[in-house]
Formats: structure tokens, C-alpha cells, sequence
């Protein structure tokens, strides 16, 4: 049974389909990436599954289920007690993430002392620890310190301790290195991936940037979702999908790596933005930027098949439709 | 310990201010400074001139003004005109009566605008939010000693819950331990006291806390509205917090941040408004002491009750000033 | 006829240069107040308060220290035993309490422009030099405020009125005088932060006169502030105005005035209600209506002014 397992996901902001009947799941011990540019609907998902969705935002999804437990059903006591605890996120700004008022050690503390129950030595010692796996020098000293006295990356390693605390079966990593320099970056990065192996936890990464999915271990195991404007455009595995993308988008996604314009005077880049909230067209919502734009992609929406979402997918062998 | 002493430094010229202040202030009153400051009139010159020597008064100002630091200093504060006892010994017997208001003024104050501010901001758009604001427009716009007399319309006379004027009923005995009455009844050995101390002051407290409480509500409703679009109450919620803990802990401690601010002001506000409520309820404190000795003429009284106002305002102002810095730790430096 | 008595059609007004119609300042702000229905309400409301001030002598029904022996203590014309005679009742001397508010209105709006105006001129003199001629002038200027600063609003008003005595220019002067170190840090503040700006230092290098730089180019930059602020102690002033007429230190009889009216009326609560729920009405409609307009000012001229809503 798969540990995260979502079908049909759909939020609403009044008019405004954010997410669109989307499908994820995730195996224990996965890494599940979520790619997409902003505005593709990636962030909003993960927030609707830990509950950070507020009204005028409504969801809805036939299946929202953790552990094979029916999260949307749950009454909202029963919900705290899964998140933070056992699903855990970390998020883009980790300084305006963190409460400016309390000391970092505190803001720590606080979810061992709600989910374990955790006092006295128990607790300073555990606090310690985590400080100390999340590779924070000087660890003792930095407990008393406020956010604001402490780095981008330091924070961020806070965020992740504190997500960490009580061995999340599932740490979702929202732009987890979006706002750091690239150094710290790499830093943070292969911070993830030791503690995803060391604890056997599952990890899902949403970034905007497929290099930093790129600086993931290729493992036959770790998965990748390309979402557009609100729905999954194609999924695979991490290496299947870096090899032989299907989706022009994800193609586009891979040629605007820097690594794949050497030699080039411009550096590949996909025209045009994501449709906002009153241009979506009514056929594939890629169409209108697509190279490969057929009169069919313009008149119909393509249904997510063999996990990619194209009337055309990429390379296409059979110079004709992909049979429906 | 160096922050403190050093904001206790910049206290000093407005302190030695604030004296010069109350040393001129009856000095500038036009008239014969044996009739203002002592109340003798028509003294033969012999005897005006050797009572002149007397109090120093025609030394220079600058011999003056020292001496009368001097007197400050050792806690001389003058003596009344009216009563020809020592200001200090009726100052002390008053101003606690004034701090039991001023202190349950600012209590209800504080707790009835954070709730209600906390409330409105939670609720943002609902008609709570709407009576809330509604309530608090209309509070700072009106004048304190008019809201007095209506509530006595209302609770004293109308429904009889409370009474008009006094601390505690007359039939009680109460001996000046504190000179805090809620104390001071406790102490005491009379059954019922207690409770009439409470309802003697329920009124008076509620008129002089009506217009900080509208003050507080409106501030802490905007300030917890910038909060709570703020992403550590997102992180706050991914963390599995409950609810109450969410706002409280986590919102309303960042919030507290400007309304601290905004409360100092207001306990300048208070003591002006002590006087005006001390007048209606006929509370024996120094706001109504110091109306009376105006009026008698009596202005060693009213220079000191001026004096005494001043410092305590700005003792005030500094307590805010350091629970700001504890309250916002982004002042403790050591910023990245 | 000859031909060219032909009639051709007018040319239209030449467009001027350099693009579309843009709204002139005053206008935008004419648009964002209005926008804003509870100023715009109480901006008509307090106009009929300051007609009605102004043309007292006029619409008052009867002279206002004028006592009816025989009519004491009448109620209001809507309670039982109203006269039409008297539309707001009489008060314990038997003078007609409308007519008292009205000319009450006078005395209160008049203490208020005056004494905003006497704090704000020197204010926003003092505050100029404390930014301009920051090393020397600024701190003595600025202690000298905190002095000020060191008796709260009542209290330095009770002070002044003490040693100047009572009456209506005295109390001008204690308010303006209470009113006067908020404009001196205000202006002190915006210009300060004006002086930074690089049209200024440009301004400078090419040679601008210090007071032409004052007045021309800092001062107007630094208005927005100003008039809200200058609303708001409005009203205050008219709140202390009424708290020192109650306590009989402020404007003396035989002139009406609001405060000193409810000091009267305490000892009626019981017999005459409206004595005192009337003039305290009119106090806190008067107050409330600058409120609101200085809140509407506030909104419309500087949005980042304004308080989260």
C-alpha cells in the first residue's frame, strides 16, 4: 500500500482552478519530485494535503489518504496529530518562516513537547541531536539564538530539524533551497537526500528548478511529476524521464538547463508564460507555446495516458496521434 | 545592564526639565509670591520681608531652583496652603487610590481591547469585526467625563448596582494599610467590605479603561491582521499546533509588538483622565486633589500634584520602553 | 455670401502634448475620499455643524444666557411635557439648551481651528530648522519638546491654564501648546527623510536657498502627515476644550460652552436626563464626524499611511 496516495486532487479558489485533478503517490522511503514553473499548482497540492488551504479555497479529491488513513474525512483533532508528526514540510523562506519571537531551540521544542510528549533531559537531549544531524556548528549555543540572528541556510536547517523532530514518515520539501546562495544549496540538497537514507523516509521535492532535481541521486526508485497550469503533464522515473522526456513541456524543462545550451549563443527557453487565472485556453493548456502544436491540441484537452498528458508525445515514432 | 543606564542617562535633562517646570510654573503666576506659595496676605512689609528671607525667595532663581531640588530631594514637596500640613503626607495617603484606578482602568483596557481586537481580526469581515470597529471609532471619539455620567445614569441610578462615589461604603472602617482599598479590606477584619471595594470601583474603572480599551482594540485588530498573513503562522499550522496555542503563542505575541507602543501613549492619556473620572465619582486620589487645590488656589498642592504627574508619567514610559525591548527581540541585536 | 462666410465646424481643442488626460492631484484625491462612505457621510454631517455654528445667531430660538424663571428644567420636545418653545429642553437656569449648543458650537469649533493653527505654524517653523539645521538646533529643539512631552494632554493644559488663568484665548493657548511638540517631530521626521532623497541633495548642490528649499521643495512633500494629523488634534482640542470647561478651568461663563454645560448638569442625572445625554451627544457627533474625516484624509492621501482594514 503506498504511504501517500492522492487522487483526483482539485482546489478551487472561487472561478480559478489551481489544481485540477491531479494523481500522486508516494512509496515509503521514495523521493516523489514535483517540477513546474510558478503558478503550475505544485505548492498549492502539498498545502491542501497538510491542510494549509483556507477558504475562499476549497478541495476536493476522491482519495487523500496517508498511511491508508482518509485524511480529507478526519476530524481536524485527529489531523493535528498526523501533521508535524508524521508528515512534516519545510518551506521556501525558512526567516519569515520562523516565528521572529521565539528562539530557535524553542520553536524546536515546542512540536516534541505537543506530538512526543517530551520533557526535561529527554528533551534537551533530543533537541541537541537534531541540531547536530541537521549539521548546525556550534549547536548548543545556537539553541538560544532568534532567527533573525542566524543565516538563510542556518534557518533553513532549523526548519528542516523541526520538521524532522519526530521521524516524519513523510517530509514534503517545498522549495527547500529556493532562497539560499548556490553553495549552501548543494549544502542543504545533500542534507535531504543523507536524511531521506539514514531514516527510510519518504521525501517530496517541489522545486522550479529541474537542476536541482538533477542533483538528486539517480535512483531507479525515485519518482518525478511535471505539473502545468494545474495538472500532471507526465510522470516517471527520475532517470526514464531525464533521458527520454515525452512531454514538450518536460523537454522544454530539460533543454532550458544550462549544462544543455554549451555552445549555444542563447540559452533554450520556452516562450511565453503559464496561463493566469483568465487565459486559459480551451484545448491543451500548452498549446499556445508548444513547438510541436497540432490543430488537435488547439480543439481538446488531452487526458493524462501512460503518465503523459499529449496527443503527441515526444519521440514520435508513429508521426501521428498517440491512440487514445 | 548597560541598555537600562543608558536609557536611565537620557532621562536626566527631562527629568531635571520636568523640575523646572514645576519651579517656574508657580513662579510665573502673576501676583505676591508670599500669597501663592504661603496664602499670607496683607502682611506688613517687615514682616513680608523677613518671611521672604524665610523661604529664600529673594535669593537669585538659580539659588532657588537648587534648593528647591534640595527639598524635593529629601522629600520635601512643600506645604498645603489650605491644610498647613506637609504636601507629602496627604500625596501619600492619595496616590495610591489614583494607581488602584489607573491600574484597573488599564487592566480592563488591555484584556477587553486585546480579546475584542483578537476577536475582530479573526473574524475579519464578520459583523463582530464590524460592531467591534464600530465600537471602537465611537470610544476614542468620546469625551471620558461624559461616559462617566452616563454609565452613573445607567448602573447607579437607573439598575442600582453601583454606587456613585466613595472607594467603599461609608459604614465600613477600613485602616490605611496599603492604601490599596482591595487590599487594605482584605486585610481588614469587616465582612462585605471587600465586595463593596470591588463594586466602588467597578464603575469608575470601567469609564477611565472605556477609551485605551477602544485605542487597544482597533491596534491589536490591524497589528494581528498583518500577522496572521504571515508564513510563520503557516509553519506554525504545518506543525500540528492546536488552534488556540496557533493565535495565542504564535500570532498574538508578534502583534503585541505595536500595540505595546500604542499603550505607553496611552497611559499618558490615563492620568488625564483620572482627573476628569476622580471629578465625577468623587474618587479620593490626587487627580481630584489636585482640581480641588486649582480651585483653593492652593499651589504648593497644585505644583506638586503637577510634579508628581510628570514623573510618573515618564516612569511609565520607560517600564514600556524596556518590556518593548523584551517583547521584540529583533532589538536585542546581533542581527545578521 | 461670399465663401468663405461658409460655416466650418470649430476645430477641436488642441490635445495638449505628451499623452492622455491625467487626473490632477486634487481630483484623485476628491475620488479616493469619496470612495470612502463613512468620511464622505461625516464630512456633510460636520458641515451642518459648522453652517449651524456660524449662522447661531440666526437659527438659535432664543438668546443663550437668557434664563425663563418660570420654565426650568423643561424636557426636550419629543419626552412628555415639551414645549415646542424650547426643541432641546432647558437646562437649570431655564435657557434653552439648543440655542446654548448652538452658540456652544462657536466656541468649540473656533478653540479648535485657533488652537491647531497656533501649534502648527510655529510647529512646522520649529521642525524645519530642527531638520535643516540638524547639529546645532536639533537637540535643543528637540529636549525642549520632551519637556513639553513630559506632562501628558491634560495635564500640561490644567498647567498652563493654572498659571495663565482661565478664560478662551488662555485656553487656545494650553491646547495649542500641548498640540505643539507632535508637529515639531512630525515635520522634523518627514523633512529629515525628504533631505535624504536625491532631488534634494541636487537641489542643494546646484545652490538652493535654504529657505526656498524649506518652503518650495521639503514642506510640500511633508504635507500629507500634517493635515492628517492636524484633523485629528482638531477633534482633540475639542475634547479638551470640553474636559477643561468641565472642570471649570477653560472657557468661563457667561459664554456657552459644551464641557462646562455637563459640569452643571451632573447634579440633575436623576431629574433631567437630557441635560446631560444631549450636550455630551453633541460633543461626541461633533468629535466623532472630524474623526472619521481625518481617518477618510488619511486613506486617501497616503495609502501606506493607513492601518490594515
Amino acid at each position: 500500500m503506498a504511504l501517500l496516495e492522492i487522487r483526483n486532487l482539485r482546489v478551487r479558489f472561487g472561478g480559478f482552478t489551481a489544481v485540477d485533478g491531479v494523481d500522486f503517490s508516494v512509496e515509503p522511503g521514495e523521493l516523489l519530485g514535483i517540477v513546474g514553473e510558478s503558478g503550475s499548482g505544485k505548492s498549492v497540492s502539498m498545502m491542501a494535503l497538510m491542510g494549509l488551504i483556507d477558504a475562499p479555497g476549497v478541495v476536493s479529491a476522491d482519495a487523500l489518504r496517508f498511511d491508508g488513513r482518509d485524511l480529507l474525512a478526519m476530524a481536524p483533532v485527529e489531523r493535528r496529530r498526523i501533521i508535524g508528526r508524521e508528515i512534516a514540510m519545510v518551506f521556501q523562506d525558512a526567516l519569515n518562516s520562523l516565528n521572529p519571537a521565539h528562539r530557535v531551540g524553542d520553536q524546536v521544542r515546542e512540536v516534541l513537547r505537543l506530538h512526543l510528549g517530551l520533557k526535561g533531559a529527554a528533551l534537551e537531549s533530543r533537541v541537541l541531536e537534531l541540531f547536530e544531524q541537521v549539521e548546525i556548528p556550534d549547536a548548543r549555543r545556537r539553541l538560544d539564538a532568534y532567527p533573525h540572528q542566524m543565516s538563510g541556510g542556518m534557518n533553513q536547517r532549523v526548519m528542516i530539524a523541526m520538521a524532522m523532530a519526530c521521524k516524519p514518515r513523510l517530509l514534503i520539501a517545498d522549495e527547500p533551497t529556493t532562497a539560499l546562495d548556490v553553495t549552501i544549496q548543494a549544502q542543504v540538497m545533500a542534507l535531504l537526500q543523507r536524511l531521506q537514507r539514514d531514516q527510510g523516509m519518504a521525501l517530496v521535492l517541489i522545486t522550479h528548478d529541474l537542476a536541482v532535481v538533477a542533483q538528486m541521486a539517480r535512483q531507479a526508485r525515485h519518482r518525478l511529476a511535471v505539473m502545468y497550469a494545474g495538472q500532471v503533464v507526465e510522470q516517471g522515473t527520475l532517470p526514464a524521464l531525464f533521458d527520454a522526456p515525452r512531454h514538450p513541456y518536460t523537454e522544454a524543462l530539460l533543454a532550458a538547463l544550462p549544462e544543455h545550451s554549451r555552445g549555444a549563443t542563447r540559452l533554450n527557453a520556452l516562450p511565453g508564460i503559464v496561463p493566469g487565472r483568465h487565459d486559459r485556453p480551451t484545448g491543451c493548456l500548452l498549446a499556445p507555446r508548444c513547438r510541436y502544436v497540432q490543430p488537435r491540441c488547439v480543439g481538446e484537452r488531452p487526458p493524462l495516458a501512460h503518465d503523459v498528458r499529449c496527443f503527441f508525445p515526444r519521440p514520435n515514432t508513429n508521426n501521428g496521434a498517440h491512440d487514445v | 545592564m548597560t541598555p537600562l543606564l543608558k536609557k536611565l542617562a537620557t532621562l536626566i535633562p527631562t527629568l531635571i526639565g520636568v523640575t523646572l517646570v514645576a519651579f517656574f510654573m508657580i513662579r510665573l503666576i502673576p501676583g505676591d509670591p508670599i500669597e501663592i506659595m504661603v496664602g499670607e496676605r496683607r502682611l506688613d512689609p517687615v514682616a513680608h520681608a523677613a518671611l521672604m528671607a524665610k523661604l529664600g525667595l529673594d535669593q537669585p532663581l538659580v539659588v532657588q531652583y537648587f534648593r528647591y531640588v534640595g527639598e524635593l530631594l529629601q522629600g520635601n514637596l512643600g506645604t498645603s496652603i489650605v491644610t498647613r500640613e506637609p504636601v507629602l503626607g496627604e500625596f501619600l495617603v492619595l496616590f495610591p487610590a489614583t494607581i488602584e484606578l489607573a491600574f484597573a482602568a488599564l487592566l480592563l483596557a488591555v484584556v477587553g481591547g486585546l480579546a475584542l481586537g483578537v476577536a475582530a481580526a479573526l473574524k475579519r469581515g464578520s459583523w463582530l469585526d464590524q460592531a467591534v470597529m464600530a465600537l471602537a471609532t465611537v470610544g476614542n471619539s468620546m469625551p471620558v467625563f461624559w461616559w462617566g455620567l452616563i454609565l452613573i445614569m445607567f448602573f447607579s441610578v437607573g439598575l442600582e448596582w453601583t454606587p456613585v462615589s466613595g472607594r467603599v461604603a461609608i459604614e465600613y472602617d477600613i485602616p490605611f494599610v496599603t492604601g490599596f482599598m482591595l487590599v487594605d479590606t482584605l486585610l481588614s477584619d469587616e465582612p462585605g467590605s471587600w465586595r463593596s471595594a470591588v463594586l466602588h470601583l467597578a464603575l469608575p474603572a470601567t469609564v477611565l479603561g472605556t477609551i485605551p480599551m477602544a485605542v487597544v482594540a482597533r491596534m491589536t485588530r490591524s497589528s494581528m491582521l498583518e500577522v496572521l498573513r504571515e508564513d510563520y503562522m503557516r509553519t506554525a499550522r504545518a506543525k500540528g499546533l492546536p488552534p488556540g496555542r496557533i493565535v495565542v503563542v504564535h500570532g498574538l505575541r508578534n502583534a503585541l509588538i505595536p500595540v505595546l507602543t500604542v499603550l505607553g501613549l496611552q497611559v499618558g492619556g490615563l492620568l488625564g483622565g483620572a482627573v476628569l473620572t476622580e471629578t465625577i465619582f468623587s474618587w479620593p486620589g490626587i487627580g481630584k486633589w489636585l482640581i480641588e487645590a486649582i480651585a483653593r488656589r492652593d499651589y504648593p498642592v497644585v505644583q506638586a500634584g503637577i510634579l508628581v504627574s510628570a514623573l510618573t508619567f515618564i516612569v511609565v514610559n520607560l517600564v514600556v520602553d524596556l518590556l518593548y525591548g523584551v517583547v521584540n527581540p529583533r532589538l536585542r541585536g546581533g542581527g545578521h | 455670401m461670399s465663401a468663405e462666410a461658409t460655416p466650418q465646424p470649430q476645430p477641436s481643442p488642441a490635445r495638449r502634448e505628451g499623452g492622455p488626460d491625467v487626473p490632477s492631484p486634487l481630483g484623485e484625491f476628491a475620488r479616493a475620499f469619496a470612495a470612502n462612505r463613512g468620511a464622505l457621510v461625516a464630512a456633510f454631517v460636520f458641515a451642518a455643524i459648522v453652517v449651524a455654528a456660524v449662522f447661531a445667531p440666526w437659527i438659535a430660538p432664543h438668546d443663550p444666557v437668557q434664563q425663563y424663571r418660570e420654565h426650568l428644567l423643561t424636557p426636550p420636545l419629543w419626552q412628555a411635557g415639551g414645549l415646542a418653545q424650547f426643541p432641546f429642553g432647558t437646562d437649570e437656569l431655564g435657557r434653552c439648551l439648543l440655542s446654548r449648543l448652538l452658540y456652544g458650537a462657536r466656541v468649540s469649533l473656533l478653540i479648535g481651528l485657533a488652537s491647531v493653527l497656533l501649534a502648527l505654524l510655529p510647529g512646522v517653523a520649529l521642525g524645519l530648522v530642527a531638520a535643516f539645521f540638524e547639529r546645532y538646533a536639533s537637540p535643543v529643539i528637540m529636549r525642549a519638546m520632551d519637556i513639553l512631552l513630559a506632562l501628558p494632554g491634560l495635564l500640561l493644559a490644567i498647567c498652563v491654564v493654572t498659571i495663565l488663568g482661565p478664560g478662551l484665548v488662555n485656553t487656545v493657548i494650553a491646547i495649542a501648546v500641548g498640540a505643539l511638540p507632535g508637529y515639531v517631530r512630525l515635520t522634523r521626521g518627514s523633512a529629515l527623510a525628504e533631505l535624504q532623497r536625491d532631488y534634494v541633495v541636487a537641489s542643494r548642490v546646484a545652490g538652493a536657498g535654504t529657505l526656498r528649499l524649506m518652503f518650495d521643495t521639503v514642506l510640500p512633500n511633508c504635507m500629507a502627515p500634517l493635515i492628517v494629523a492636524a484633523t485629528l488634534s482638531f477633534s482633540s482640542a475639542i475634547l479638551e476644550t470640553a474636559a477643561l470647561g468641565f472642570l471649570g478651568l477653560g472657557v468661563q461663563p457667561p459664554l456657552p460652552e459644551w464641557g462646562s454645560m455637563l459640569s452643571a448638569a451632573r447634579d440633575y442625572i436623576e431629574r433631567a436626563p437630557w441635560v446631560v445625554t444631549i450636550p455630551g451627544l453633541t460633543i461626541l457627533v461633533t468629535v466623532l464626524t472630524i474623526n472619521l474625516m481625518g481617518d477618510g484624509l488619511r486613506d486617501a492621501l497616503d495609502p501606506k499611511l493607513r492601518q490594515a482594514a
